[in-house]
């Protein structure tokens, strides 16, 4: 990729040439520092669209106890309670459920490795490149958001995560996973303003087939990261059956 | 859920046309949406007793007159401190005291409670609020 970047240098410098003579100017990236063996994906993005896993708002083909787990989940969502809802009490969402929280991310790219700076729960993930990924989840030493390993294809990032915990959802409307989930990312810039990221969930013990689903994120220029601390006043903490709080007094 | 008759017509009036009008739930990321009637939208009209500027969700805390002849204390959720900042919010915007007109998605339960959704007017004056969008 050392190559495409004096390229794209070039045809910015020749559009700023074009600009003096009126004509549109190339959009400018939000990039923050960017690995300049890398093709360019750093800076702040939002995600786009429902807050469901899913754009479309599809289900993966859940199998037998998974279903069961998620048919129940549905019948108290539509009674107007929720459960399983260990977000309420401050736990992180975890992958790949952070993909789609509707707060914005950094991410940064340095030698070797990406990092993502999330505002929601200020959780980071932390992508090495160039290091195989075990060929099995090892569950022992799962964890909310797994462990991710990066390369480059071409202008794509690809990401494979596993050892991700079995007991967080996809989404609020409460779809389960079990911790065999291995999550596959291809993540490219679109155009100057989209990042796309086209994941796919494989999950031999929960689901009859992978799930593809893909996500768009837009650049927020104006925005920056903020704190967000869970704890400073939670009024929807679980109660004792286990149903999140509405928090009314 | 007592009403008055002004708040019972708005949400008559307002219930119709949010069913149409809303295509999303509410931004809500710290915690399920499964408490929210999703898609009904009603306002409600009073004087602020409290603003919690505070993480997970900012709180506008609500006394709205009922049929009784008494009030009854109403728990507005909104979403973070950053969202709220991002939409030109700022901690004194809303302050105790404050006559003020908020939309909002009511929860299922029928309790004084719902997920924020805009102020329709403060102090008698539409809120004019500059977002970062």
């Amino acid at each position: 990729m050392g190559v495409l970047k004096p390229l794209a240098f070039a045809a910015l410098a020749s559009a700023g040439l074009l600009a003096v003579s009126g004509a549109q100017a190339a959009p400018v990236l939000s990039s923050t520092y960017a690995d300049p063996s890398q093709p360019d994906i750093s800076g702040l993005w939002v995600v786009t669209g429902a807050m469901q896993y899913a754009p479309d708002r599809s289900v993966p083909k859940l199998l037998g106890q998974y279903k069961d787990l998620y048919d129940k989940r549905t019948k108290a969502f539509k009674a107007g309670i929720a459960i399983d809802d260990d977000t309420a009490d401050c736990l992180p969402a975890g992958l790949p459920h952070l993909f789609i929280v509707p707060y914005p991310f950094e991410i940064l790219q340095t030698p070797g490795r990406l990092t993502f700076l999330y505002e929601y729960d200020s959780a980071v993930r932390r992508v090495p490149l160039g290091v195989t990924p075990p060929a099995q989840p090892e569950p022992d030493t799962a964890t909310f958001n797994g462990d991710s390993y990066g390369h480059w294809e071409g202008d794509t990032l690809v990401i494979e995560t596993i050892n991700i915990r079995g007991d967080t959802q996809l989404d609020f409307t409460g779809i389960p996973h079990s911790d065999a989930l291995r999550i596959t990312e291809r993540l490219h810039r679109k155009d100057a303003k989209t990042l796309e990221d086209q994941i796919t969930l494989t999950d031999p013990k929960a689901y009859a087939e992978p799930f593809k689903t893909t996500r768009l994120y837009r650049t927020r220029p104006k925005w920056k990261i903020s704190e967000y601390v869970c704890e400073e006043n939670n009024r929807n903490k679980t109660d004792a059956q286990g149903h999140t709080r509405s928090g009314v007094k | 859920m007592q009403q008055s008759p002004r708040q019972s017509l708005w949400m008559h009036l307002i219930g119709l046309a949010a069913v149409v009008a809303l295509g999303t739930q509410p931004v809500c990321a710290h915690h399920s949406f499964a408490m929210y009637d999703n898609g009904k939208q009603i306002t409600i009209e009073g004087v602020v007793k409290e603003l919690q500027w505070t993480n997970p969700h900012v709180w506008i805390q609500v006394l709205v007159p009922n049929a009784k002849g008494g009030q009854d204390e109403w728990s507005v959720e909104c979403t973070s401190v950053n969202f709220m900042v991002r939409r030109g919010f700022s901690k004194t915007t809303i302050k105790a005291g404050d006559q003020i007109s908020v939309s909002l998605t009511p929860l299922k339960d029928g309790s004084h409670g719902g997920a924020f959704k805009g102020v329709n007017s403060l102090n008698g004056a539409p809120l004019k609020l500059e977002s970062e969008d």
